[in-house]
């Protein structure tokens, strides 16, 4: 019983109080009036009878309130009231909840963008069943100066080793991406992305089709019967979901291809293709180079040592160590690591990255929340000893501040899941389909649990500096003296801004190195005329165009054509275009002092017009012409870089390579995306050109399942409208040949620089933000100078002295926290920006353009945050602040 | 704040409410009166002690109250024991018994 009235109290007391208080309220009253009552019998006058009650009752409010305490879930309700007057203060101070509120909604929405993706890249499991069974294999390289420990793509012997000898793992390859094909099923012809994959690689990724079956080891052998698995959204949107598509045949490559199987709605595969085809892997053709992406799945009751040992048993015993050649005198061994490090590893240091620069952003939030927590603090001190007097303690008017800071850590924490949306929303449009190892970046509860957790922790870190400083105040003296701001909170105050300020530096110095970095990548001479230049890509992976002559017949009927479209100067085609991801291959020189002379060269096939086509300035010799024929003599044009590595810069035009290729031309570098030596993005290599004409039918069959060859044209004016006409005049050389894109110069300098773009874009939002920042706590600390001195300026002011003077006195203080921080920071980024040596491109970490942007934009934004607050000192009326005590 | 500082004091306050209330039900005044008769005047018991003790009890489950009116036709809130009031008093009784016998055994001794 006891228990059950306790309960009823409880509920009452947290639920009814307004019934409650209305019992309490007339309770008292009505005791108050007996008491009264009780006097005037005794024969007391009636006012002094009254007075006589009230001094027996001790105030009406007092004996309340005694009462409220005392009640059952007292501290509940004291937490709730506190919340209540707390959201009135912040109400009241709409100026400085605003602030608040939005640096913690911008602050903390950076890192809910971030670490969703960190969450998405680093932390969240594929999805696939037991993911923590799935690897790749890493080569370790040890011992010479290429040392190294990453991911290795695999060649046909690897593949077949691993196939048969490791019986620990069920493993796959695949493509190492996927292949642009024309796909012709019923009357529909498209372009479509193959995904090429070996026998058991949906077993690897734990994938049942939805209709039909996985690949079978058979249809994997070279030159078995050709199936295909759709993928769901094809099967779908081509096929209207035909339940009786298996068994059915379609054209893929112009070859009959029978449709096996279909896959689940969702599934996704690391290819994220529209139709998969068995790979057909062997030691030749392809297979002769690293040019297949391994996934493993560990068998049941092994163990991910006992597969290692096996990899290394069997690939150790290969004839063929390629490592070794490239390194001489290494050692090399190999290890497995789990599929999403593997397909994520290249991205984790970017990531981190950004992650270490959101919380950066968060540090420089937490300094201004706490300069103006702080400076709340002090204004309230009023406040403050008013409660003191009536009887609070002191843990009730800290735990009142701690409440409104966690208050406002929570509306601008919700606020802030918003701005991440938005933020990666916008992320995402910048982003190329596929750029991501993922499928998506969701906003999940680990990310929100993560932007809680921030919010309250900021809130403890911006509020816990203001209760410390405020601890020691002493409130009596401070009522009389109305102000408390002394030395010790102005230091204070500027100590943040300089830290904040430090922090906003290194971010400002390091994306001004990348934004360096990215202008001397986009504009290194591009050794061509881009302007005026229209590219459409198509992909040539087609069993006709295996025979050379179908090949040239359809080159030299679509350049015929697309010249003859009104506007255009002049066509060509070309394997690989500049800014492009080019393909290499090995050369030994065959003549002079040089001969036996052997390297890699990048390599690419082009038609007479391509260096015309691109205005490629002709340094030495000649270019291609219609007479460089299959059965003429092979010639090559080689360019600048060439010379230079081979021949030393003497002019290569008339010696031979490859014991019968005569070199006929030199012609200027162009940058391109190197496949044979990687040290940027963009540089410029050694290349070999041939002519389209004189590459034989297997190498074609090659090279066209990897690439997609370019059609370019010139025109004088117009580069856009004429992407239809190019298309017209490809379809009248070949009806079924779809375009799979239209590019200008520009749009394939862009996809090859997204990486660079995108850090500058990521790392310059940053460092943006804690610029705007900055500003705003500069702002803020000599706005609050100015309004807390107005007295003193209005006295001197009085005194003669001039606003000129006054203005800088007052600003002073910011800009000398400023410049500190300034000094600080160049200090700390000179240590710090060292590890961003290897994403810089002709620029060095001690730039001094960057440093000096650095050091005028934080010394602009200074001096804006202190003029703009120091104006109102020139509307300060001497006399009346004066008269104002 | 309170005129009765100590625990001990606090336990007194509740036994002689009880102790009070064991008589039939009162109002808040009527405690106080009853309190300060039966002590022969010792215990003035304020409002500021008195109704937080009572919502106390209250909410223990000791007494339950009721509005009614008053002998002087005024709305006033009276208490009364409920069983487990009672039962509070009978134990509370014999803890006080117990005390004030040995306090009493104490100070005699020489």
């Amino acid at each position: 019983m006891p228990l059950v009235a306790k309960a009823r109290s409880f509920l009452r007391n947290l639920f009814f109080t307004r019934r409650a208080e209305e019992d309490l309220d007339q309770e008292v009253r009505s005791h108050l009036q007996m008491l009264i009552d009780e006097n005037v019998r005794a024969g007391m006058g009636r006012g002094e009878a009254e007075r006589a009650a009230r001094l027996e009752l001790g105030g009406t409010e007092q004996v309340k309130e005694q009462v409220r305490e005392k009640r059952l879930g007292n501290g509940l309700h004291a937490v709730g009231s506190d919340c209540r007057f707390g959201l009135r203060q912040l109400r009241k101070n709409p100026g400085f909840t605003l602030t608040v509120v939005l640096t913690l909604a911008l602050s903390v929405g950076a890192n809910t963008a971030i670490f969703s993706l960190v969450n998405a890249l680093l932390l969240k499991s594929l999805p696939y069943p037991h993911p923590e069974r799935m690897g790749t294999i890493y080569t370790r390289i040890t011992g010479s100066s290429g040392a190294s420990d990453k991911r290795h793509n695999v060649n046909g012997e690897q593949w077949d080793l691993l196939r048969d000898n490791v019986p620990a793992l069920t493993s796959a390859v695949s493509s190492g991406g996927t292949t642009g094909v024309n796909l012709k099923g019923g009357s529909h012809v498209g372009y479509v992305h193959d995904g090429r994959v070996s026998a058991h690689y949906l077993d690897v990724l734990g994938l049942q089709p939805l209709l039909g079956r996985n690949f079978s080891e058979d249809e994997d052998r070279p030159h078995g019967p050709k199936a295909a698995i759709l993928s769901y959204s094809l099967w779908r949107n081509v096929f209207g979901a035909d339940p009786g598509i298996l068994g059915q045949s379609i054209l893929l490559r112009s070859e009959p291809y029978t449709v096996v199987g279909v896959l689940p709605q969702g599934a996704t595969t690391p290819l994220n293709a529209d139709v998969y085809t068995p790979l057909q892997a062997s030691r030749e053709g392809e297979g002769r180079g690293t040019n297949f992406s391994c996934i493993i799945r560990l068998r049941d009751g092994v163990t991910w040592e006992e597969a290692d040992a096996e990899i290394n048993h069997t690939w150790l015993s290969r004839a063929g160590r390629y490592e070794l050649t490239d390194n001489p005198g290494a050692k090399v061994n190999y290890h497995s690591v789990p599929l999403k490090k593997g397909q994520t590893d290249s991205l984790r240091p970017q990531v981190l990255a950004l992650m270490v620069a959101a919380g950066f952003i968060l540090l420089i939030a937490c300094a201004n929340l706490a300069g103006l927590t702080l400076v709340r603090m002090m204004r309230r001190t009023r406040e403050v000893a008013t409660r003191l007097a009536l009887g609070a303690s002191g843990w009730q008017i800290q735990r009142q501040f701690w409440i409104e800071n966690l208050l406002l850590a929570l509306v601008g924490g919700a606020f802030s899941v918003g701005v991440g949306f938005v933020a990666l929303r916008e992320l995402f449009l910048l982003l190329p389909e596929h750029f991501l190892p993922v499928a998506s970046v969701p906003l999940d509860s680990r990310v929100m649990l993560f932007t809680l957790v921030i919010s309250v922790l900021t809130s403890v870190l911006f509020g816990m500096l203001p209760a410390l400083a405020t601890r020691r105040v002493d409130l009596r003296s401070s009522m009389v003296h109305r102000s408390v701001a002394g030395v010790g909170s102005l230091r204070l105050r500027q100590g943040l801004i300089a830290g904040e300020v430090a922090l906003t530096v290194m971010l400002l110095a390091g994306s001004g190195l990348l934004v360096r970095s990215l202008i001397h990548l986009e504009t290194l001479p591009p050794g061509f005329h881009a302007n005026g230049v229209m590219v459409e890509k198509a992909s040539l992976d087609d069993v006709r165009y295996h025979d050379p002559a179908t090949f040239r017949k359809l080159l030299d009927e679509s350049t015929a054509a697309m010249r003859q479209i009104p506007g255009v100067e002049n066509a060509a085609v070309g394997l690989n275009l500049p800014y492009e991801f080019t393909g290499n291959d090995w050369i030994t020189l065959s003549d002079g002092k040089e001969a036996g002379h052997q390297g890699g060269v990048d390599w690419v096939y082009v038609t007479p017009g391509y260096f015309d086509t691109l205005e490629m300035p002709l340094l030495a010799g000649r270019v291609f012409t219609d007479a460089d024929g299959p059965n003429a003599q092979h010639v090559i044009v080689v360019n600048q870089s060439f010379a230079r590595k081979f021949y030393g810069g003497a002019n290569p035009v008339g010696r031979y390579i490859d014991k019968d290729t005569l070199i006929v031309g030199e012609v200027a570098d162009v940058p391109l995306s190197s496949g044979l030596d990687p040290v940027a993005p963009l540089e410029t290599e050694e290349t070999m050109y041939v002519p389209a004409a004189q590459v034989g039918g297997p190498l074609l069959a090659l090279l066209h399942v990897w690439v997609q060859p370019n059609w370019i044209v010139r025109t004088a004016g117009r580069a856009e409208g004429l992407t239809a006409e190019m298309q017209r005049a490809l379809e009248k050389a070949d009806p079924n040949l779809p375009a799979s894109g239209f590019y200008t110069m520009g749009d394939l300098l862009v996809r090859t620089l997204t990486m660079q773009r995108m850090e500058v874009a990521l790392l310059g939002a940053m460092a943006a933000l804690a610029l705007l920042l900055s500003a705003v706590g500069i702002f803020a600390l000599v706005a609050n100078m100015v309004a807390e001195r107005t007295r003193e300026i209005g006295i001197r002011m009085a005194l003669g002295s001039s606003i000129g003077r006054v203005m800088f006195e007052i600003g002073r203080s910011g800009v000398a926290a400023s410049l500190f921080g300034v000094v600080l920071g160049l200090l700390l980024s000179a240590g710090a920006l060292r590890v961003m040596q290897s994403v810089l491109y002709g620029v060095g970490v001690y730039d001094m353009t960057t440093s000096l942007f650095v050091i005028l934009t934080l010394f602009a934004i200074t001096l804006l945050a202190t003029m703009l607050p120091t104006l109102r000192i020139a509307r300060i009326d001497p006399a009346r602040t004066l008269r104002e005590e | 704040m309170s005129a009765e500082p100590t625990t001990l004091l606090q336990g007194t306050l509740d036994l002689l409410i009880l102790k009070s209330l064991a008589t039939g039900e009162m109002h808040g005044l009527g405690i106080s009166r009853r309190i300060q008769q039966i002590t022969g005047g010792t215990f003035l018991v304020k409002p500021g002690s008195l109704f937080p003790a009572l919502h106390r009890m209250e909410e223990e489950g000791w007494t339950s109250s009721f509005w009614g009116d008053s002998e002087n036709n005024r709305r006033a809130k009276y208490y009364r024991l409920t069983k487990a009031g009672r039962k509070q008093l009978e134990a509370e009784s014999k803890r006080w018994g117990r005390i004030s016998w040995a306090i009493a055994q104490a100070l005699e001794a020489s």
